[in-house]
């Protein structure tokens, strides 16, 4: 009788072993990053940058308003920016957007840049989207940001 | 473990054998019991605010998931990362509350055990969705099309367009006008030997070490691959070769054109200048090398042409061109009005230009078909379900040939065939080796052989998942947004060029119709008549970044004054008054004051370009005095949404008096003069 417990405690364990393992290889066989979609790295697109239901929001904004002066090339083709003096920025260039702070932001895309003494070609967009997207934009530009964004305390 | 899921496995009858069996795993049940309410108290403790249980019965939805994943309204950045257990999305205008995480997120709500409620492995009957799949549960209730579900959108675009809906029920995806081409006289159309071809590999070409390569036709066709064999190949392109109805006549070319062009040298290029003039490439694309790399330029709503002077019968080409409906009623193609010289030029561009003398290598040598590999055929065409699809004499439409998917996404996973598939068993990666390559899960599968990229892969598994169907939630019903039909239907002489031009192909009207050009709902508040008649005779690029253009009609005077008034007098937007707006009140100090807005204040210039200058976002603006009426002038600037929703100007706070300089500005930049001068004079910068 011992011995039948002594066995039966061992295949206790080793059923409770398997099932764990099979828990982490199930975690580990997902082979793209837990997220609800992605961003191609600008800089490199094979490195994929995980965005979460916000920022997917911002993204889907920033190709329909925003990436024919802000981008480099437009799903049209080649981007308006050249076009303009002063150029804007890349939405994702880290160097000159990480030091704008989300008010900031958000200021200049609700009242555009005449309201706050920058270039008059940035129009207002507070009249055409909401604070939410306007919010979801600012997400999608921190979560592109190279170098990356690093959020300042008490933000 | 099993062991301890599901005790009422054991079968009534062994009663008897129960108590030993009992006896001996005793130690096990209660070290199972221990260890779950272990669990349980560590999970409680996670939680700080521990919150109730979530019931609603007009959902369905039984679940538990606050006790490990306490909603702390509002959300703090912190949680709005991704990989962060407790995360809500505020942006969805569902929030947890009464409707818990389980009607979208799946799993099984009820489970007492992490494992058990989140895992494939562990919950077969109810895994939770997996996050990039997440669009899916929009689609439970919203059944059109939503802005914040592009992966959902696409995979249900995919259904229609790869003809998915031909062979299977798939609940609320659109029928797509016409799912395959009409066979009734393809024999007219092809050789049998291009038929053999293109049944064997319609996708592309194999070169000689049985590599697909792409350098015959580069557009993924919508025809999938049969796997069929050589005898059953020979059957079958026998059977479609029988399928001749009235033999194409030849059209006769007036001898004075022919005479005159026939010995020209240059014909072929003249035929291709005017291939060009009519903008066949705006539907047709076509495979151009530039610096060794081969690109296809050109839209999508036609077949690929590359090749097609190697395809067709060179009898059956002027008499499709000249009158497509004539040879298949169906067709999407418009009715142009042709001149015998441009016919003969285009023509003779196709046959000679557009071809490739390697097509149909490597076909064998055809015999004339027997009767008996005829009958096979026609059997085999019915067997492999090609008649869900393709219009052949004598043959019905067959509905439903292949299952029905209307439920395939709350399919549990114990209903799956696997076969021999090395791939996980959950039913996303059922569907995505399905889709693959559907032998992997069961070797004598009829469906044929696609081919999609990873982002499409993922888009129709998210499309797939959403169908499931009315009974597996019938809660879900109640609260569904359904798609609203849409359906523009002109009359008169209007309905006759409409349906000839087949303007609905690449125009919108109401939100019926293709999506290639600008949507026209509201074009008669938008374009001047004189306009609209000078365009549809002789269409012009509107916006600098354009590739694709209208093509040319050829139509009479008269049937472009006629649709320029039949748009005039029916596609008018409620907003925009005509009366409103008095251009004959405009000064020329109006019309200065709007050009210093223009310029500086509002600095327009940075999208909309005047002749040389300016950016190309908007559209050009050089003639806009003598394109755009006023009226909408004046309604665009006070809210473009309202009139384009969506559009991407963006809305400003103009005053009424800055309106009015604007319009007035805007209605002096003409590159001519209108016939009848009823604009202020001196208007001309």
């Amino acid at each position: 009788m011992k011995n039948r417990l002594a066995m039966l405690a061992l295949l206790f364990s080793l059923t409770l072993l398997l099932a764990v393992i099979r828990e982490n290889a199930a975690a580990q066989s997902a082979p793209r990053p837990k997220s609800y979609a992605t961003e191609p790295d600008w800089n490199d697109p094979q490195r994929l940058i995980p965005l979460n239901f916000q920022q997917v929001r911002g993204q889907r904004l920033f190709y329909q308003y925003c990436v024919w002066c802000h981008a480099d090339s437009t799903p049209a083709g080649p981007s308006n920016r050249s076009n303009l003096n002063p150029v804007p920025p890349l939405l994702n260039d880290g160097a000159v957007l990480n030091g704008k702070s989300d008010e900031f932001l958000r200021d200049i895309i609700t009242r555009g840049g005449r309201a706050l003494g920058k270039s008059a070609m940035m129009p207002p967009y507070g009249d055409t989207l909401t604070r939410e997207e306007i919010q979801a934009v600012i997400a999608f530009v921190r979560a592109v940001a190279q170098p990356a964004f690093q959020p300042v305390a008490g933000h | 473990m099993e062991t301890m899921r599901n005790p009422h496995t054991f079968p009534a009858s062994s009663r008897i054998s129960f108590r030993p069996r009992f006896r001996r795993l005793a130690p096990a049940f209660l070290c199972c019991a221990a260890l779950l309410l272990f669990g349980q108290a560590a999970g409680a403790q996670e939680a700080s605010a521990p919150a109730s249980p979530i019931w609603s019965p007009q959902l369905n939805a039984a679940e538990r998931c606050v006790t490990c994943h306490p909603q702390v309204p509002p959300p703090s950045p912190a949680q709005l990362a991704f990989q962060q257990p407790g995360r809500v999305d505020p942006l969805v205008p569902h929030h947890g509350k009464g409707w818990g995480c389980t009607v979208c997120h799946r799993g099984a709500g009820d489970a007492a055990q992490k494992g058990q409620a989140h895992q494939p492995a562990l919950a077969p009957a109810q895994p939770l969705l997996p996050a990039r799949y997440l669009q899916a549960s929009c689609g439970l209730c919203h059944r059109a099309d939503l802005p914040d579900t592009p992966q959902l959108n696409r995979g249900r675009f995919l259904l229609s367009e790869f003809r998915c809906v031909g062979c299977h029920r798939l609940d609320g995806i659109e029928r797509p006008y016409l799912l395959g081409p009409d066979l009734t006289e393809i024999a007219g159309k092809v050789s049998p030997e291009w038929l053999y071809k293109w049944l064997k590999e319609p996708r592309t070409l194999l070169d000689d070490s049985g590599n697909v390569t792409v350098s015959g036709y580069q557009m993924e066709p919508r025809m999938p691959r049969f796997r069929l064999k050589e005898d059953e190949l020979r059957n079958l392109v026998a059977y479609l070769s029988s399928l001749r109805g009235k033999p194409v006549e030849p059209y006769v070319f007036d001898p004075k054109i022919v005479a005159a062009l026939q010995n020209s040298p240059d014909l072929a290029d003249q035929g291709e200048a005017r291939f060009r003039q009519m903008f066949c490439t705006t539907c047709h694309p076509l495979a151009v090398t530039r610096a060794g790399e081969t690109k296809l330029i050109g839209g999508d709503l036609g077949p690929e042409l590359t090749k097609v002077g190697s395809k067709v019968n060179p009898d059956w080409l002027p008499a499709w061109l000249r009158n497509p409906q004539a040879l298949f009623p169906k067709s999407k193609m418009p009715r142009y009005e042709w001149s015998d010289q441009d016919l003969f030029v285009v023509t003779r561009f196709i046959t000679a230009k557009l071809t490739d003398p390697d097509l149909l290598q490597g076909v064998p040598k055809l015999d004339a078909p027997t009767p008996d590999q005829i009958r096979l055929g026609r059997r085999l065409f019915l067997r492999k379900g090609c008649a869900s699809c393709h219009a052949a004499p004598g043959m019905k439409l067959q509905e439903e040939f292949g299952p029905a998917l209307a439920s395939l996404g709350a399919e549990s996973v114990s209903h799956l065939h696997f076969g021999d598939a090395k791939i996980p068993r959950d039913l996303t990666a059922y569907m995505q080796a399905k889709l693959t390559d559907p032998l992997s899960v069961n070797p004598t599968a009829d469906m044929p052989q696609y081919h999609f990229s990873s982002a499409d892969l993922e888009a129709l598994t998210t499309a797939l998942l959403s169908m499931t169907g009315a009974s597996a939630n019938s809660a879900i019903e109640r609260v569904t947004v359904p798609r609203k039909p849409a359906e523009f239907q002109p009359t008169g002489e209007f309905a006759r060029l409409y349906e000839r031009y087949k303007c609905y192909a690449c125009h919108q009207f109401n939100g019926y119709g293709g999506t290639l050009a600008t949507d026209l709902s509201w074009e008669g508040s938008r374009a001047q008549r004189q306009w609209l008649i000078d365009f549809l005779k002789n269409p012009q690029t509107l916006r600098p970044s354009l590739v694709l253009r209208m093509p040319q009609f050829n139509m009479t005077d008269q049937e472009a004054a006629l649709l320029a008034d039949a748009i005039g007098q029916t596609l008018r937007h409620p907003a925009v008054d005509p009366a409103a707006v008095d251009p004959a009140k405009f000064t020329p100090l109006m019309a200065a004051q709007g050009k210093q807005l223009y310029e500086e204040k509002y600095q327009c210039q940075s999208c909309h370009s005047i002749g040389s200058g300016g950016g190309y976002v908007g559209p050009e603006l050089s003639n806009v005095g003598n394109w755009m009426t006023p009226a909408w002038i004046a309604a665009w600037l006070k809210d473009p949404q309202a009139l384009l929703p969506g559009g991407i100007e963006p809305r400003r706070t103009l005053s009424p008096d800055e309106i009015q300089a604007l319009t007035a500005y805007l209605m002096t930049l003409r590159q001519k003069e209108p016939a009848a001068p009823a604009a202020a004079a001196g208007a001309e910068k």
